[in-house]
């Protein structure tokens, strides 16, 4: 058995709208280490949440499609995309738990929430009522909500939104599962909040040794929790590597991009802050070489004709760009992105 | 939630002040002068009539005994049949009509919510289409198209059932089908759009990602949720079968408060109308009243909030 | 490692621009064309209600009879050569009648509608606009109006003013307006609150940019839905209080009573009954079917 948790290879995702079919994600490949966190970070339609519902098994079929061939091998043994929807309910919430990005909306306005984080005892641990009950006030306490003999017959609209994203992390983590997907969990969230829900999640990981999927645009959330990180673009994977990687050795043009367009604590100086010009390509036409191309500045012609494989940096670390081909002229990368390890 | 009853309930309290006012306003406007020409009526009735509505007293006193008759639930004696009064008729034919209406909201709420969650939960596909058909026909054919036919071609061509009259439980399921079916229609589009809009929800995604069946998503979170909006117009479905009955009772002649409301329309009884007319609206303002509240406690995001709103 | 040749590394020149956007762009009239065009239910609708239209304007110029002359002579006639829909127990010919019927349906759903759009538009533009007391006093004055039961007044207002089409309107107006002055209000109030106007408010549009590009596209859309819904309504109205002998005076024909009166003769003259039933239920489909299609074209959360 090997050390990863998760083992998704060649993901691939449509969705068939009237307008055509998207190709939300194109054959995604990457691994998760038990007790790894692992970020995945893109702009807006990258394919990133879609990658994240797959591996839960949460697209609605149809419009949406996991393509053959595609394989999420979870706990060196289950292949997830083959599973049944009856086998898969039996992993849900048990092996595998998600919280959302929207606290507002993620929970049942009509429902008390210690109903809400019951269920999934009851279902997958055969707790009675009253058992789930207790266990729920626990999971409560566990994730800093005051009074949860008293909260835990509440409603949803009773709590605040910050208060409402540690009843999903509660809901998510009741019935200790191997893997949590966080999909940007933060993001709705006030900026204090905001740091709020990522210790009690780096605290909660550390406690339970949970592998965490953190699916975020937000780079300083990544650098606050993640060990690695995998960088999309247009539903491909074009970079991926540690922290340290990524953040100061990043090899993708794209990745280049992220970083210059993100404030930085770590760098002294003024930088301005470069936007990526343009727009991510349309996922139902997917151009025929590199998806960045249009909006590279180093693209060449190879670029817009074929894509890029998979390029090795080092053991980990390894990038979809043809700047890293053998023949590829040597660019200057842009000073402010990790300038000091340069080289 | 108690100043949400509150609120309600002093709403419609002025609602039906508003209505018994604008009757009062209209007796005193109706072509004519319904006293004066008519020849209908004995001198003695006439005097009686006069007596009774105070005629010749000045407008407000006459307002105001008007209405103190009202909320002492006096409605009056027929124009026509002096020797009737409202209540006596409104007692007569009430039950029938309170029969008749309640099997039709039985039958419209119970199919067509049904309907809905079959044809949301089997979007784009067969029972779908039926559902949407089902919606289409109850909205191109109403009660006053759809009666007709239906006593036309299963009563009197197969002969199926009664095509007509008010006496055995055979004699029920045609009115009650005729009196239904606009509602059930509009039912079970609304649910199934409820439902298609409820399943995109979130906490949909979250009571999946618990590993829930598809059963108990379906059940406890779905349905649930998808029947609030339907609560909301609930009120209205009881308002549209009650109007609707004056129709169906005239195409199957059940003898209900209905068909003697359209009677006495044809037959210009004026106290009669005016006396079932506050009947009704009565009936209707605390039917919507009910299903607000209903509404309220249902939902704990009004149930458990300390505000009006 | 794949294969390329060395001259591929040149920089390529970039073709087009970089904000180029793929999938055409249409604007929102367009677009809601499109989908209208698309949905074969509510092109069905549409193709109906023109060709009921056009009948109901030559339909009884076609026919050699008037709506009242009665012919003794020829009393319940089957539908035949002579008179297509058949006559009815007074010798009047049944297709000019059915026509007349759909003239008077159709004149009273647009009227009202255009009445209940103009007198809501300026209710719930006026009520949104000033806010504060003035909105208040309004908003109360619905809420009572909305309390009370449509059919039920406009009954009352029918027996205060006598049968006829003018009354009708009337009375349909007088009460059917509240709903569409909610609405126009409460689109008032969320537009002038919604991000993108403020958005639009902050990259320096002009006021009549906003209304003419944001506020009335947005709005509207759901107006039109809405008055498309009303017509329909105030024809099953109208056919309500004809049917129970409140609606139009005889002997002008109206379907209401053109069913009511064919109910009492079904079960020998069956086609007084159905001729009248189907022209009235095609109405009431290629309406609805056709305010169904609009909403799905010009309701623009639904736009994918």
């Amino acid at each position: 058995m090997s050390n990863n948790i998760l083992e998704v290879k060649d993901l691939k995702v449509s969705f068939h709208t009237y307008a055509g079919e998207v190709h939300a994600v194109r054959g995604v490949t990457f691994n998760l280490k038990k007790g790894e966190a692992l970020a995945i970070v893109g702009e807006s339609g990258c394919g990133k949440s879609v990658t994240s519902q797959a591996i839960m098994r949460l697209i609605a079929t149809p419009p949406g499609e996991i393509k053959k061939g595609s394989s999420i091998i979870f706990d060196g043994k289950t292949d997830i995309a083959k599973l049944t929807d009856k086998q898969m309910e039996d992993i849900r919430g048990s092996e595998m738990g998600m919280i959302f990005q929207d606290p507002m909306t993620s929970l049942n306005p009509t429902m008390k929430i210690g109903r809400q984080i019951a269920e999934g005892l009851i279902k997958h641990q055969g707790l009675s009522k009253q058992a789930a009950r207790e266990r729920a006030i626990e999971m409560l306490r566990l994730v800093g909500i005051p009074n949860p003999e008293g909260r835990v017959d509440n409603y949803p609209h009773q709590f605040s939104g910050g208060m409402r994203q540690r009843v999903m992390i509660a809901i998510a983590l009741a019935c200790n599962p191997k893997l949590l997907i966080a999909d940007e969990p933060t993001t709705a969230l006030d900026v204090t909040i905001q740091a709020q829900i990522l210790d009690l999640m780096r605290d909660l990981q550390e406690k339970t040794g949970a592998s965490i999927i953190l699916i975020t645009h937000d780079l300083g959330v990544v650098a606050d929790i993640a060990q690695r990180v995998v960088v999309m673009y247009a539903g491909k994977v074009v970079e991926q590597g540690t922290v340290d990687d990524i953040f100061y050795n990043p090899q993708h043009p794209y990745t280049w991009g992220l970083m210059r367009s993100v404030p930085r604590l770590d760098h002294d100086d003024n930088k301005e802050l470069i936007p990526i010009e343009g727009t991510p390509p349309d996922l139902i036409a997917p151009p025929k070489g590199c998806a960045f191309a249009a909006r590279c500045p180093y693209a060449m012609e190879v670029c817009l004709e074929q894509d890029p494989d998979v390029s090795k940096v080092n053991a980990g670390h390894s990038a979809s760009c043809w700047l890293l081909h053998p023949n590829a002229p040597k660019v200057e990368r842009p000073v402010e992105v990790g300038g000091h390890n340069h080289g | 939630m108690l100043r949400f009853i509150l609120r309600r309930l002093i709403y419609g309290v002025i609602t039906l002040w508003v209505l018994i006012t604008l009757t009062f306003i209209m007796m005193h406007n109706l072509p004519g002068d319904p006293f004066a020409n008519s020849q209908k009526l004995s001198k003695e009735a006439l005097a009686v009539l006069k007596k009774t509505y105070g005629l010749d007293q000045p407008i407000w006193v006459q307002y105001g005994s008007y209405l103190k008759k009202i909320v002492s639930f006096d409605f009056g004696i027929s124009f026509n049949y002096p020797t009737r009064t409202v209540n006596e008729v409104l007692t007569q034919t009430f039950p029938t009509s309170a029969e008749l209406g309640m099997y039709a909201i039985i039958v419209a709420v119970l199919i067509g919510l049904t309907l809905g969650v079959i044809a949301a939960l089997n979007h784009n596909k067969t029972w779908d289409y039926v559902a949407m058909l089902t919606a289409i026909v109850g909205v191109a054919a109403p009660a006053l198209v759809i009666g007709p036919l239906l006593s036309y071609f299963i009563g009197v061509k197969l002969g199926w059932l009664p095509p007509a009259l008010w006496k055995g439980p055979e004699y029920k399921i045609l009115p009650t089908i005729t009196l239904a079916f606009g509602t059930l229609a509009t039912m079970a589009r609304m649910m199934r759009t409820s439902m298609l809009d409820v399943v995109n929800q979130d906490y949909i995604k979250t009571a999946r990602s618990k590993g829930l069946t598809k059963f108990a998503v379906v059940f406890k979170h779905t349905i649930r949720n998808a029947m609030l909006p339907i609560i909301t117009i609930l009120g209205v479905a009881v308002v549209n079968i009650t109007t609707g009955a004056f129709v169906v009772e005239q195409i199957f002649a059940v003898p209900g408060m209905g068909k003697f409301f359209v009677q006495s329309i044809t037959t210009n009884d004026y106290t009669m109308i005016m006396g079932m007319t506050i009947f009704y609206a009565a009936l209707l303002i605390v039917a919507i009243m009910i299903t607000d509240v209903l509404y309220g406690l249902i939902d704990p995001r009004i149930r458990l909030s300390k505000g009006g709103k | 490692m794949q294969t390329v040749t060395p001259d591929k590394f040149k920089p390529a020149t970039h073709a087009g621009n970089k904000e180029r956007v793929v999938r055409k762009s249409l604007s929102y009239w367009a677009d809601a064309w499109r989908r209208l065009k698309k949905n074969k239910l509510a092109t069905f609708g549409l193709i109906v209600l023109s060709l009921l239209a056009i009948f109901a304007i030559i339909g009884p110029f076609i026919q050699p009879y008037d709506y009242q002359s009665q012919d003794y002579a020829a009393r319940n006639i089957a539908p035949g050569t002579a008179h297509w829909f058949g006559t009815d127990d007074l010798g009047r010919d049944q297709w000019v009648r059915v026509w007349w019927g759909v003239r008077i349906s159709l004149f009273i759903g647009i009227i009202s509608a255009a009445l209940d759009f103009t007198i809501g538009v300026l209710y719930g533009g006026i009520s949104a606009y000033f806010g504060g007391r003035v909105d208040d006093i309004m908003q109360r004055i619905i809420e009572i109006l909305m309390g009370l039961p449509y059919m039920i007044i406009v009954i009352l207002l029918m027996m205060v003013m006598g049968p006829g089409i003018f009354t009708i309107i009337v009375a349909l107006a007088a009460v059917g307006w509240v709903g569409m002055a909610r609405l126009v209000r409460g689109q008032m109030l969320s537009l002038k609150e919604q991000e993108y106007v403020l958005a639009a408010r902050t990259l320096g549009a002009s006021s009549w940019r906003i209304i003419l590009r944001h506020l009335i596209p947005n709005a509207l859309g759901i107006i039109i839905i809405n008055v498309t819904f009303t017509v329909p309504g105030a024809i099953f109205a109208e056919a309500f209080l004809s049917f129970i002998g409140l609606g139009i005076k005889p002997p002008m024909a109206s379907l209401g009573s053109l069913v009511n009166d064919g109910m009492q003769v079904m079960r020998n003259y069956p086609y007084r009954l159905l001729c009248p039933s189907i022209v009235f239920s095609l109405i009431m489909l290629s309406f609805n079917l056709l305010g169904d299609g609009l909403r799905d074209a010009l309701d623009p959360r639904l736009r994918k």
